[in-house]
């Protein structure tokens, strides 16, 4: 690991996409930085593509000027049928150049060997960096993002486009944009070089490619059509094959091998005759270019022999042209695949542009907060908010609380609890009405501020696949003893149930690791918001998996650990929210009913219900046992 | 899957057995005509393509020096009736090859499903779900990969390489040295390069699935990291994995861009060599068209070196693959039919555990000498806490695991000595977490009896208290399940494995039940469902829920490996053991629970409240 910079230069992104609608100037835009490492590749490119022309033309002109046939032998050889060994003779003045031939070949094949690599790695120096950086804007981007974002959008969809469609678009700079190039400079740079020859007879040389190109073009855009159909029956396949091997005990219990195997077969044999469909395609498509690519070979060499046996062209430029005809033909061949990619790559740049277009949420970072420290005294005025328009979650709320105070906030679900306390580190923002904390507008708080100094459990407890050791201290910057790992996760009471791991806090969790239980899980989480040590502790639902005795414990601990803190809490059982300084009944949005619980407990209502209920239960156990 | 441990991957082999060749090599035995077929099209292929320059050498020394127009046009001729038969030719490879690639991997992955489902328990207690899946996909697609068109491109190669020696060695038997000199050692740098360029592949895709991880953590997480404000810290360690993709990749690119060069320039030497001496030589040796012939003809062998180079690669790479299929395949299936197994024709009758002992791994036992009888139709209750082998007791009963000492007998009968369908078909298992297939509803209750009517399907349904629910979705008995279909709770999804079960219609019963919360009327259903299934039946039942452990026959109490209490629900509790205090805490969560369940939604009135005690209560009215 390289030690944490400061903090990692970012590329705004969005700045490319969106200064013009047009999909390439993005493209082009976001390569800014590394425009002339790609220039660079494409200028290799045509270096490259005209030293492979030059050791054509030297080798045509190493034998029109270095070797002469003696003429009075040739018609002899034709005559005879004999083929003209031993009846060219190298011109003796020239001989002493042979040398220089070779090594200007040699020199030639450098030149191309080494801008063919330079195109190369510079072509991928500039897409993987891009993409490097596309890749960390998108991460970051996306937890930069709101709650009201990330409710909208679903995690499968995200990721698909953080993964699959950020790779598209690397091709699309490694690959596509390239091979473009390529073809087209290979094609421009020979096209000319037979100018040279002749002009007409690089007029001919192209008259098939046209065809050619349509050709490429419609059997790519089956085959890539094709090709995902395969792809679809391919993880049907894997599907059937997953459930079997995780639905083993099943399959085993209703003895169904022979069932699953048929079923099994089915999917194999379907991926087996669209694998042939979309090798018919292929089988179909190389041969019929081959001759396409054939036709205009032999065309184009005719012509270019009867232009040389009628002396219009030299031997040696029928030499060079044989060579330089085939680079401009084959590869037109790749044109269609790379048309249909290039299409493809284009949608993906869409895609991820959606995401790089949303607004951030702006989190302050830089601008001074209008206190230092938090004493933690909230004040509700009148405040509403809606998620939606016109669908008010939150009527109207009112209430004061004091610093050190614990409001406890009990309502069924959907009554407005969670989103009141989300309020507060202002995840959402409210519609109307004012938030004070410590007198003053929460909104004037710069929000990176505000969540430093408040801190959320909230009841689906959430732990990321590392230690559980990192699964606590992740929330805090500075370093920690363990010391203080350990006092939190006592405070949380998992402590002993850490200890019971054989790797203790070094246990990983996850998949690759231990699974936690609900309950465990939901005080790992408190553990790690209690080293954060906020101002404002939220626990929203945090204990609902935890039992009453552990949640009386880690209640007693919180308090011992700091009793100046401001609590929100919110709960179902009465045991916890009974000790609250005060404690706000929701419904439907609205605070119905407000008090202790001694005020609450005789005043007829949801409390007072919920109250009865719990409190039965130690009767309804006494009068069980009492029934056996 | 994970990364760690005894499946870490080995993608590359060092050394290439010859034994695992061999074996893969006789997955195309049955096809070897179409082996044949493919390797004599692509030969004949290979010498049309060599012919080509002999012909353009004719066309030059012939046909354009020698004048002859005629000769000219027929040489072309020629040349297009070549490319003709070059075309069928390779119409015929991609199809011979590209069946057999399909057809070898169709073969493998059959092979491959088939001994899955013989294998045994304890293979898929140690092996990894993704391990196997792994293995099916991607291995078998190597394989027949290195079997058709990489054999294809190696036998490409060695015909195009020996054709174009042999052509030269008629044109210059000296030059041709010069270039066989050359050609090893431009086959040992592009094996160099490939097998690099395959590695950083590898490595970077692995990366890429790191990446792929974090995204995923970071987009599931995000309500936590802003809540957390770890933003910054997150994108310093993103950028760690992102900079070793990039690295991993970016080496992979370069080197790929690097290889191409590297062997042209050694061939650019072997052409200047030829031109030097060639030159040279010109006025007593070689004619213009079979310099030019010559140069051709080594050009043409960077290709087929490459392709050599490629293929060995390739080859460690899927020796490596088949290595870990032959492995699966040769693993023995632990459970299988004694000799002279017979089937009883029936299960019903009494159950005898008879000092039966068991464990996993041989120091850790999980059974001790456990000894247990159930009466017919006696329903078993199995309570304890999790991992002190309540669920052993039941998959040694289904013969899912086999005893190490001690006995089972099923009417007296030692069940080793009965076929396993004997035993399988006429169990019947509702699981705690239910499998569902993707299918259709009726296709998964279907699964208990194959050719059961839809009439039957019903009435199972009806029985198990699903059809309620079912005849609620938009497509009933059609919906689809799952993926792309309707998402079912729990519960439900209990509801449906009761049904399937139900439809078996085992004479043995065995429940684990759903310890996550299932609502209040769903539990009803399921409840009346066991009830029916356990009616005349012999049962055991893993018990989380109060109801069902009340009215079981026996209740068992598995702690250690073995029963700490016994007898009926009243015993127990007069006992004042470990069942009472299993029970009380039992009673006061379950009551909890549902208290809570009504608090959250705002039912108050669904809470029942005991008669006696509604009397004394004043209950205050709604709000």
């Amino acid at each position: 690991m390289t030690t944490p910079t400061a903090s990692i230069p970012m590329y705004d992104l969005k700045q490319a996409v969106t200064t013009s609608k047009a999909r390439v100037v993005g493209l082009l835009k976001m390569m800014s930085g590394y425009q002339w490492f790609y220039v660079g590749a494409i200028l290799s490119l045509v270096l490259a593509a005209i030293g492979r022309a030059g050791g054509f033309l030297l080798i045509g002109w190493f034998v029109d000027d270095l070797l002469r046939p003696l003429p009075q032998f040739t018609d002899m050889t034709a005559l005879a049928g004999l083929n003209a060994q031993s009846f060219t003779f190298i011109r003796p003045d020239l001989a002493s150049l042979i040398p220089l031939v070779a090594l200007g070949y040699l020199f030639l094949a450098l030149v191309e060997g080494s801008f063919n690599f330079l195109r190369g790695r510079w072509a991928a120096y500039t897409a993987e960096n891009v993409v490097w950086r596309i890749k960390n804007y998108v991460y970051d981007h996306l937890q930069r993002l709101t709650f009201g974002y990330h409710d909208r959008m679903q995690t499968g969809e995200l990721l698909q486009r953080s993964t699959s469609d950020v790779d598209a678009v690397r091709r699309f700079y490694a690959e596509e944009l390239v091979e473009l190039g390529r073809i087209a400079i290979l094609f421009s740079v020979n096209f000319i070089a037979i100018m040279t020859l002749n002009v007409s007879l690089a007029l001919i040389s192209v008259v098939i490619l046209p065809l050619l190109a349509i050709v490429s073009v419609y059997f790519f855009r089956k085959i890539s059509k094709k090709y995902e159909e395969f792809q679809e029956r391919e993880a049907e396949l894997s599907t059937t094959l997953q459930e079997n091997l995780s639905g083993v005990r099943v399959v085993k219990a209703f003895a169904r091998q022979q069932y699953e195997e048929d079923k099994f077969e089915k999917h194999n044999a379907a991926r087996y005759k669209s694998g042939r469909q979309l090798l018919r395609l292929h089988a179909a498509y190389w041969p019929l270019t081959d001759l396409i690519t054939g036709a205009q070979l032999i065309t184009g060499l005719v012509i270019a022999a009867i232009l040389a046996s009628d002396g219009v062209l030299t031997v040696g430029d029928y030499i060079s042209y044989a060579g330089m005809i085939g680079a401009l033909i084959n590869p037109m061949r790749q044109l269609g695949r790379l048309v249909v990619a290039i299409s493809q790559g284009l949608v993906s740049y869409d895609r991820l542009a959606e995401i790089v277009r949303e607004t951030r949420e702006e989190l302050g970072e830089n601008v001074p907060a209008p206190v230092t420290e938090i004493r933690g005294e909230v004040v509700f005025e009148n405040v509403m908010f809606e998620y939606d328009k016109d669908t008010p979650v939150l009527h109207n709320i009112n209430f004061t609380c004091k610093p050190g105070e614990t409001i406890a906030l009990l309502g069924s679900t959907g009554s407005g609890k969670t989103t009141l306390v989300t309020l507060l580190g202002r995840f959402y923002e409210y519609t109307t009405g004012r938030i004070l904390l410590d007198g003053i507008d929460l909104k004037q708080y710069p929000k990176s501020f505000l969540r430093k100094n408040v801190g959320v459990v909230q009841q689906e407890a959430f732990l990321f696949s590392r230690t559980i050791r990192e699964n606590i201290t992740l929330g805090v910057d500075h370093t920690v003893t363990d010391e203080e790992v350990i006092a939190v996760a006592k405070a949380a009471a998992i402590h002993d149930s850490i200890m019971s791991f054989p790797e203790g806090y070094k246990t990983l969790v996850g998949e690759r690791g231990v699974t936690l239980s609900g309950g465990q899980k939901q005080r790992v989480a408190l553990a790690r918001i209690l080293l954060k040590n906020p101002a404002l502790l939220i626990l929203d639902d945090a204990t609902s998996a935890v039992d009453t005795e552990t949640e009386a414990h880690i209640r007693n601990a919180l308090r011992e650990m700091n009793d100046k803190r401001t609590t929100f809490i919110i709960a179902h059982r009465i045991t916890t929210v009974m000790h609250a300084d005060k404690i706000l009944v929701l419904d439907k949005g609205r605070i119905v009913q407000m008090g202790t619980h001694e005020e609450l407990v005789n005043q007829p209502g949801i409390y007072q219900r919920t109250y009865e209920m719990q409190a039965r239960i130690e009767d309804e156990l006494e009068k069980e046992l009492a029934n056996v | 899957m994970s990364d760690e441990g005894q499946f870490e991957e080995q993608e590359f082999t060092s050394k290439i057995n010859r034994g695992t060749v061999i074996r893969i090599l006789a997955q195309v035995k049955p096809y070897w005509r179409w082996v044949l077929g493919f390797m004599v099209s692509i030969s004949i292929v290979s010498i049309i393509e060599a012919s080509f320059n002999l012909l353009s050498m004719q066309i030059i020394d012939e046909g354009i020096i020698g004048g002859d127009r005629d000769l000219l046009v027929s040489l072309f001729i020629q040349y297009g009736l070549r490319m003709g038969l070059l075309a069928c030719l390779v119409y015929v490879f991609i199809i011979l090859c590209g069946q057999l690639g399909e057809r070898v991997q169709y073969d493998m992955r059959k092979k491959m499903f088939h001994h899955m489902q013989t294998l045994s328990f304890s293979y898929f207690d140690r092996t990894p779900v993704g391990w196997l899946m792994s293995r099916v996909t991607s291995d078998s697609s190597r394989i027949s990969d290195l079997v058709t068109w990489g054999m294809l491109d190696v036998t490409w190669a060695i015909v195009n390489i020996t054709t174009a020696m042999f052509f030269m060695l008629t044109i210059n038997w000296q030059l041709t040295l010069v270039v066989m000199a050359v050609l090893p050692i431009l086959l040992r740098i592009a094996m160099w390069f490939q097998v690099r360029i395959l590695v950083q592949f590898r490595d970077s895709r692995k990366m890429n699935s790191k990446i792929t991880g974090a995204l995923n953590e970071n987009i599931t997480g995000v309500r936590v990291v802003k809540a957390v404000r770890r933003e910054e810290k997150n994108l310093q360690e993103f950028n760690e994995l992102t900079g070793g993709m990039y690295r991993s990749a970016f080496k992979a690119a370069w080197l790929s861009a690097l290889f191409l060069p590297a062997v042209q320039m050694i061939s650019a030497i072997a052409v200047v060599s030829v031109i030097w001496i060639g030159g040279l030589q010109v006025p007593n040796a070689m004619s213009i068209g079979s310099i030019q012939a010559f140069v051709a003809y080594i050009v043409f062998m960077m290709w087929p070196v490459q392709d050599m180079a490629r293929v060995y690669a390739q080859m460690q790479q899927a020796v490596a693959s088949a290595e870990r299929v032959f492995a699966l395949l040769d693993t023995p299936a632990d459970i299988v039919d004694r000799p002279n197994a017979t089937d009883p024709g029936t299960l019903r009758g009494e159950i005898k555990f008879e000092n039966v002992e068991f464990y996993y791994e041989a120091d850790k036992p999980v059974l001790k000498n456990f000894n247990l009888t159930v009466r017919a139709g006696e329903t078993i209750a199995l309570v304890g806490p999790t991992g002190h082998g309540k669920s052993t007791i039941v998959n040694l009963l289904c013969r899912f695991y086999e005893p190490r000492g001690g006995q089972v007998l099923i009417n007296g009968q030692d069940y080793l000595d009965m076929p396993l369908h004997a035993i399988h078909s006429r169990i019947g298992m509702v699981l705690q977490t239910p499998h569902l297939f993707s299918g259709s509803i009726r296709e998964n209750i279907r699964y208990g009896r194959l050719n059961a009517t839809d009439e039957e399907i019903e009435t199972a349904s009806k029985l198990a208290g699903a059809h309620d629910f079912i005849i609620t979705l938009d497509k009933g008995y059609e919906e689809q399940v799952g993926e792309g279909g309707v998402l079912l709770s729990v519960g439900q999804k209990q509801l449906l494995s009761l049904a399937r079960a139900i439809l078996a219609d085992p004479e043995i019963f065995i429940m684990d039940e759903a310890t996550s919360s299932v609502d209040t009327l769903t539990e009803a259903l399921i409840q009346q469902g066991m009830d029916t299934m356990m009616n005349g039946r012999t049962s055991f039942v893993i018990a989380h829920r109060l109801s069902t452990i009340r009215k079981a026959d026996r209740i068992l109490v598995i702690e250690n490996g073995g029963i700490a209490e016994m007898g009926s629900h009243a015993e127990l509790i007069r006992q004042k053991g470990h069942y009472y205090d299993l029970y009380t805490n039992q009673f006061k969560q379950e009551l909890e629970a549902k208290y809570t369940k009504a608090i959250e939604t705002g039912e108050y009135d669904a809470v029942v409240i005991p008669a006696d005690e509604a009397e004394a209560e004043e209950q205050p009215s709604g709000d």
